[in-house]
């Protein structure tokens, strides 16, 4: 399973990517899927399910917070967390 | 050719800002347009000229630094952002057309700070006097014409006791004299990637202090598609469309190379050059050269009048014998109406990093050849 965490920007997104690398956690910048894409075009940092708690807590230290955890299931379905 | 003329563009640059726009045309496409390679690639290029360019000018956020087409670009942003027809805006006696001319387009009530050419306790004395009850005000670095430096620190420092938003136009200083954004606390700094930062013709720069900003253009940013107005976050407010992503590989290279050399050291060679150029002339009847007399308040731009010729046929002399230089007015009538040579015009000599000592003599020793 992975997490998309949802920036309002692709700068966002891959400013947060960059972050998470330096604390070690690998992110992966894409764009967001159409299904959750509710205000058109947005990019996400992907990372693995287990890096999700930690990954946030870094990247809302560096005051990038995520607009939207969404969990994506190996069958591709989205889950939006929180 | 000696090329003297670097304050209007930095014709002479880095080759690895020629390899950085090849490259980028052959393995880049735009950013924010898809998640391929290509799009990444450039989105990846596109940010590490932010990083690199808010390090350079200590911008705390990278998302502050926004690209435009020009340092004229980024001004009519700044003021269409800050000014509304009627404010009274305060501006120095030494602006470009770049901050005159959009103050009068916007129907700006423009107040000039004049002061004598070097004088920077005057100039503040001007401002001081200028700012109570100003909506904005704009203050360029150095003067395009005559390379001195302008007191702007301590202009930003009445700006903010006032709280009158300052525009700072960082055209001639952006990679030679040092601009430290986040300390000067002014709204705007505008300036072009083509000269001092060494990138390509195309590229520019505005800092933003904050994102109440006004969009010049409107259009698609790859982001919140399904909204009608513009996003309302930096840097996608103020860049809509594609960006020029062979400028901005261009220009990240030309910062990189000003990272290495440093811009102290690029101000010291420049200061040098016009040192020993001006040397050479100095003690010959028939020329005015206006030169700082506290060479800290010049950078390596150098206006001069030869008496007996009009400045464009100077300067048309002086292309014949292969020095490529600047005459006339350099689109700054308000500068050569405070210094006194609006009607003569001066013949300007922009030194670079890439000129040498050699050049600077023999630039000299064809002027000597025009008495």
């Amino acid at each position: 399973m992975q997490y998309l965490l949802t920036f309002r920007s692709l700068t966002y997104a891959q400013r947060a990517a960059r972050v998470l690398e330096r604390a070690g956690v690998t992110g992966t910048v894409s764009r967001v899927p159409k299904a959750a894409a509710a205000k058109g075009c947005a990019y996400c940092v992907i990372v693995a399910a287990r890096h999700r708690d930690w990954a946030v807590s870094i990247l809302t230290g560096a005051g990038l917070v995520p607009e939207r955890v969404i969990l994506r299931h190996p069958d591709g379905t989205l889950e939006v967390s929180e | 050719m000696i090329y003297l003329d670097s304050a209007a563009t930095s014709f002479l640059k880095p080759a690895s800002v020629r390899y950085a726009v090849s490259e980028a045309m052959r393995t880049m496409s735009s950013p924010g347009r898809g998640g391929y390679e290509s799009a990444m690639r450039a989105a990846d290029t596109v940010l590490d000229c932010r990083v690199a360019l808010a390090d350079l000018f200590c911008v705390r956020d990278p998302a502050q630094v926004v690209f435009t087409s020009s340092a004229t670009h980024g001004l009519n942003i700044a003021i269409r952002s800050l000014v509304r027809p009627g404010d009274r805006v305060v501006i120095s006696g030494y602006e470009h057309n770049a901050v005159w001319r959009p103050l009068h387009g916007v129907g700006a009530d423009i107040a000039v700070a004049r002061a004598p050419l070097f004088a920077p306790d005057a100039m503040v004395r001007a401002f001081r006097e200028l700012l109570p009850g100003a909506k904005a005000a704009v203050c360029t670095q150095v003067s395009n014409v005559f390379g001195y430096i302008l007191p702007v620190e301590r202009i930003a420092d009445l700006c903010r006791e006032q709280g009158v938003p300052l525009i700072v136009d960082a055209s001639q200083s952006a990679g030679t004299v040092g601009l430290d954004f986040d300390r000067l606390g002014c709204a705007f700094a505008a300036m072009p990637g083509h000269k001092g930062l060494l990138g390509p013709q195309g590229t520019g720069v505005l800092l933003c202090r904050d994102e109440d900003v006004t969009p010049l253009f409107y259009g698609g940013t790859g982001s919140l598609s399904r909204q009608a107005a513009m996003p309302e976050f930096l840097p996608d407010r103020l860049e809509p469309g594609t960006h020029n992503v062979p400028g901005v590989a261009g220009l990240l290279a030309g910062v990189k190379w000003l990272e290495r050399r440093t811009c102290p050291a690029v101000l010291a060679h420049e200061r040098e050059l016009l040192e020993l150029f001006s040397r050479r002339l100095e003690q010959e009847k028939g020329l005015r050269l206006f030169r700082a007399a506290d060479p800290a308040l010049q950078t390596g731009v150098l206006s001069v009048q030869i008496d007996a010729l009009d400045c464009e046929e100077a300067a048309a002399r002086l292309g014949e014998k292969g020095v490529a230089v600047r005459a006339g007015l350099h689109c700054a009538p308000l500068a050569h109406e405070t210094a006194g040579t609006l009607e003569e015009g001066t013949v300007r000599f922009s030194f670079s990093p890439f000129n040498t000592e050699r050049e600077a003599m023999a630039a000299a020793d064809a002027v000597l050849e025009l008495l």
